[in-house]
């Protein structure tokens, strides 16, 4: 195993705050999020996109992130995610968890996030 | 490959029924995902394996398959109504319900419209209240104002009349009912303890039958009561009545002290008589007559006849006044001139507030063009709205909803954001009024009568009548021409709209510009009147009133002139030395103060010979006094020590008078000849003109005389302080010091002679801060709007951005596209701004001082303002637009 490799126990917790993460920045469509993981992971974070819209409506339904059909001039109408205020509540609660998370495993296996 | 039917199809084969928004949404992303792998892999065969894999997969979650997407409830729009009224009534609700639902776009539109309702109806109340108001008199149209000049008049003391026609028309009126006349004063009222200061009215008896009022309580003075003799009586206003007799109905025959003489009350007046301004307190007996050599000025009114013009009263009191006796030389002391006299009448409102109507006139019509701002704002968003929103009135049409339907859904959302508005604009306007006493200078005229009333909730409800009209115009006649077939495309796309979108755009722009414009123009007044204000404060006056402290003082009037003039000298000496005070003087009629005698006596002038009468102001000041005030010398010498009361009289003149009667050589000249009591007062010094009102004054002749050689001319009874420090800080020692010197002295008022001359500039401060308020406020809306059309603009040009970004743009090229889109916009709205202002600021000229209407500096300054506003308006839609995804905008 690559010692850069994620484990899929990691990946599952981390995929909601990828997704929240990614809306903190603006509102964006399913392609869109899904796209941008695997960009700026460089292809080490490509969870199932079979996955991704059943965890974008479970955060819709936990009212983290609102959805909401915009058209513009000249498209089609796309449905874009925006995060909500108790979504960045949340987000900030998962982010101190990960940083404690990281600081823990820092301590006792010298593993340190970049 | 039609997408939406694969997925439709694998979720029905698993569900009896499926969300057609997760199908639309999971189909989308088939689309793209198809794209993608085609681009990966060059084969479509694969690539749509891939994707239907993908589908497959979504179709194998029943969870996801069942989903129900919570949704919003639908704003249904309300049915036809066969009535009318219930139609729009629903239509209102309807409104309502969207506005709800979008709280931000409705805060925003409310409170634009708020701010420029606000505003307007505060200056309409303003407005209303102080120049169209009727009076509350019975026959207030009648009553005139009347002033008497002469050609050549230096019209020192403003409009006021003589004894001599008053009393030449009074005798024998054809055009008039009667006359009456009245003089103001400050006197000391005896209230037990500290004396206050109050305003009070000497007036002739006929004045309150002129007016028609009747008195609350007893009955006011007759002519009888003018003669001298017995205790004069007093007439009291409400407010004094209810301050120091808490209202008690016992206070007719009581007596009040007033400079220290007792007068008998013999009618309270009721509350609203306020005459002839709010700070007058009581009235006092004054008989008019005319006494050869002699004259007395005062005000004067005349009640018309009915269906007599101010023209026709005019010519009946200038033929009476020429008929009537001579009041002889004297009257060059008061007019400069003796030409004969010129009776003016004009209407008793429009006398009283001529001085602010033009100043009211100029800022009505500059919130009206903040309101048309406003308007404008509203209007470009409400355009904005009905283009994204064409889909769902297409549905409306292809529904059956008739173009009337349209356009009335459109005008009740703007009519629902414009009444709104108006609420919240009255309230403010409600706040306004009643900071305006705090705001306003205290001798503004019928401040009392500035309310809001019915009338002026009246007028703001028209107002968000017409506003709602204004701002629903445009996307009512948008909503007319929706095109079904285009605005329904499966894909969104509008498909020759008939260039309803362009339009709009080209619309939206127009406003905008019009918008800069205005603003331009606001701008432009507000920095001009800002550099006038600016010009006032750092004008040569002649005089330095920094670090000055004045003091009025009220020595007893039982003292005889020598022991008065020894208490002063005494008081002098006492206070020079005393910490914190550099130099001392004493002036009977200092700068700002608004005291002033005038002096007429014939001048036989040195260098020609020739006798002219003189007119000039007369001032007794000590020696001390031109170096306290920081008056320059320009020739001779000033007071000294060697003034004294043995010594030969000698006077200061200052250089208008100089000019205008020593010619030259202004030194040694005698104002008067000697007499045999005494010779006459020799010029020994030229001192720089001062300006003692307004520094836009036009110098007048002065002369001065020594309070130390004692001899004629008035007591001067204000001390004049130089201060090491602040001298607000001193006042109180100051007030100890007089006190311990003799506690008879009363104290009319220590003031810093710097609050003096920020008081007299009240009025143009206020000029140059609302102003300033109103173009500071028309920017941010012009740029709040220039904002908006920007980034509704980046919206409509993503594709655009894209291709260009794909073809090898760069972001900062991106960003100057947009930029360039706005600062157009902002020039052709500076230009047309600039271009209005040359015509519109001629208005001002009136209020300027020190700047012409033609300012350079103010019209580069309005430059930058303007553009640095649409460029800080430009940069985040020019930002967004330089981080659009070239691959994000093409995929559409």
């Amino acid at each position: 195993m690559s010692p850069h490799a994620v484990t899929s126990e990691l990946k599952r917790g981390s995929t909601e705050l990828l997704i929240l993460a990614l809306l903190e920045e603006r509102p964006r469509h399913g392609y869109d999020i899904a796209r941008l993981i695997d960009e700026r992971s460089d292809g080490e974070i490509t969870f199932h996109v079979a996955s991704l819209y059943p965890i974008l409506y479970r955060l819709e339904d936990r009212g983290f992130i609102e959805g909401r059909w915009v058209e513009r001039a000249g498209q089609r109408r796309r449905r874009y995610y925006r995060l909500t205020a108790p979504g960045r509540k949340f987000l900030a609660s998962q982010r101190t968890a990960w940083d404690t998370f990281f600081l823990a495993l820092n301590r006792v296996a010298r593993v340190r996030p970049v | 490959m039609n997408w939406k039917d694969e997925v439709r199809a694998a979720f029905l084969a698993r569900a009896a029924s499926v969300d057609e928004d997760v199908v639309e949404e999971l189909a989308q992303h088939a689309a793209l995902a198809y794209e993608r792998a085609m681009a990966d892999t060059l084969d479509p065969g694969r690539a749509e394996r891939q994707v239907r894999n993908l589908v497959t997969e979504w179709a194998g979650d029943p969870a996801f398959v069942n989903r129900r997407r919570r949704r919003t409830a639908a704003q249904v729009p309300p049915p036809e109504s066969s009535s009318r009224l219930a139609g729009l009534a629903q239509e209102l609700r309807y409104a309502c319900r969207l506005l709800w639902r979008q709280p931000g776009y409705s805060a925003v539109a409310i409170l634009t419209m708020a701010l420029g309702i606000g505003a307007t109806t505060a200056l309409f109340s303003l407005a209303y209240g102080v120049l169209f108001k009727p009076l509350p008199w019975p026959h207030a149209d009648r009553i005139v104002r009347l002033y008497e000049t002469r050609q050549g008049a230096t019209n020192r003391f403003g409009a006021i009349m003589t004894s001599a026609p008053y009393v030449a028309w009074r005798e024998r009126p054809t055009t008039i009912d009667g006359l009456a006349a009245w003089r103001v004063d400050q006197v000391m009222l005896d209230t037990g303890g500290e004396p206050a200061r109050v305003r009070v009215a000497a007036a002739t008896a006929s004045l309150f039958p002129l007016l028609g009022v009747q008195s609350l309580l007893g009955t006011p003075y007759s002519e009888k009561d003018e003669a001298p003799g017995g205790q004069p009586p007093v007439v009291l206003s409400y407010g004094l009545w209810q301050e120091r007799y808490g209202g008690r109905r016992d206070v007719i025959g009581r007596s009040l002290q007033l400079d220290g003489k007792p007068r008998r009350i013999v009618a309270v007046m009721p509350r609203g008589f306020l005459f002839p301004d709010a700070e007058t307190r009581a009235w006092t007996a004054m008989s008019v007559r005319f006494v050869k050599g002699g004259l007395s000025m005062f005000s004067a009114i005349a009640l018309l006849k009915p269906g007599v013009t101010p023209a026709q009263a005019a010519s009946e009191g200038t033929a009476r006044a020429r008929s009537g006796p001579d009041p002889g030389v004297v009257v060059m002391a008061v007019f400069g001139s003796r030409a004969p006299a010129r009776i003016t009448v004009v209407p008793f409102l429009e006398a009283q507030t001529a001085d602010v109507r033009p100043a009211i006139l100029v800022f009505l019509a500059a919130v009206g063009l903040l309101l048309v701002t406003a308007v404008g704002n509203i209007a470009g968003i409400q355009l904005a709205r009905g283009t994204a929103r064409r889909r769902e009135m297409a549905i409306r049409a292809a529904l059956g909803a008739g173009s009337w339907r349209l356009v009335r859904q459109a005008l009740a959302e703007n009519l629902v954001i414009g009444l709104t508005g108006g609420c919240c604009g009255l309230l403010l306007a409600a706040l306004l009024d009643r900071a305006l006493p705090s705001l306003l200078p205290p001798a503004f005229p019928r401040l009392n009568d500035v309310r809001i009333d019915l009338l002026v909730a009246a007028f703001a409800l028209g107002l968000s009548l017409l506003a709602s009209l204004a701002t629903g115009v445009l996307p009512a006649l948008q909503a007319r021409r929706v095109k079904v077939a285009g605005a329904l495309a499966e894909d969104g796309r509008v498909q020759g709209d008939g260039g309803t979108g362009l339009r709009a755009s080209r619309m939206r722009a127009a406003i905008i510009s019009g918008q800069l414009a205005i603003a331009c123009v606001l701008l432009l007044g507000a920095a001009l009147l800002t550099r006038s204000f600016f010009s006032m404060l750092t004008s040569d006056r002649g005089y330095d009133p920094t670090h000055v402290l004045t003091a009025m003082l009220s020595p007893s009037d039982s003292l005889p002139r020598a022991q008065a003039e020894a208490v002063l000298s005494g008081l002098l000496e006492r206070l020079q030395g005393a910490p914190g005070f550099t130099r001392v003087a004493l002036g009977s009629a200092l700068p700002l103060t608004g005291m002033e005698i005038q002096a007429s006596f014939p001048f036989r002038s040195g260098q020609t010979g020739a006798t002219v009468q003189a007119q000039a102001a007369a001032r007794t000041v000590s020696r001390q006094y031109f170096a306290t005030l920081g008056i320059r010398l320009v020739e001779g010498r000033l007071f000294d020590a060697s003034d004294t009361k043995t010594s030969r009289p000698v006077v200061v003149v200052n250089r208008a008078f100089a000019a205008k009667y020593l010619g030259d050589r202004a030194v040694g000249q005698k104002l008067w000849d000697d007499t045999p009591e005494q010779p006459g007062p020799e010029v020994i010094g030229v001192i720089e003109n001062v300006r003692h009102r307004s520094v836009t004054d036009v110098p007048a002749p002065e002369f001065y005389r020594s309070f130390e050689q004692g001899r004629g001319g008035g007591v001067p009874l204000t001390l004049v302080v130089k201060t090491a420090g602040d001298p607000a800080s001193l006042a109180r020692t100051l007030r100890a010091l007089i006190r311990q010197h003799d506690a008879s002295i009363g104290i009319v008022a220590i003031t810093p002679m710097e609050t003096l001359l920020r008081t007299s500039l009240l009025q143009p401060r206020l000029y140059s801060v609302l102003a300033g308020s109103l173009a500071v406020l028309a920017l941010v809306i012009a740029a709040v709007g220039l904002f908006g059309v920007l980034g509704y603009a980046v919206g409509q040009r993503t594709r655009e951005i894209g291709v260009r970004t794909a073809l090898g743009a760069r972001p900062a090229d991106i960003a100057a596209l947009v930029l360039r889109q706005g600062l157009v916009m902002a020039s052709v709205g500076l230009a047309l701004g600039l271009a209005v202002s040359f015509a519109v600021v001629k208005s001002l000229a009136t209020f300027l001082y020190g700047v012409t209407t033609y300012d350079t500096i103010s019209y580069v300054a309005v430059l930058p303002a303007l553009l640095v506003s649409a460029l800080l308006a430009c940069a985040i839609p020019a930002r967004r637009a330089a981080r659009i995804d070239p691959l994000e905008a093409l995929r559409g």
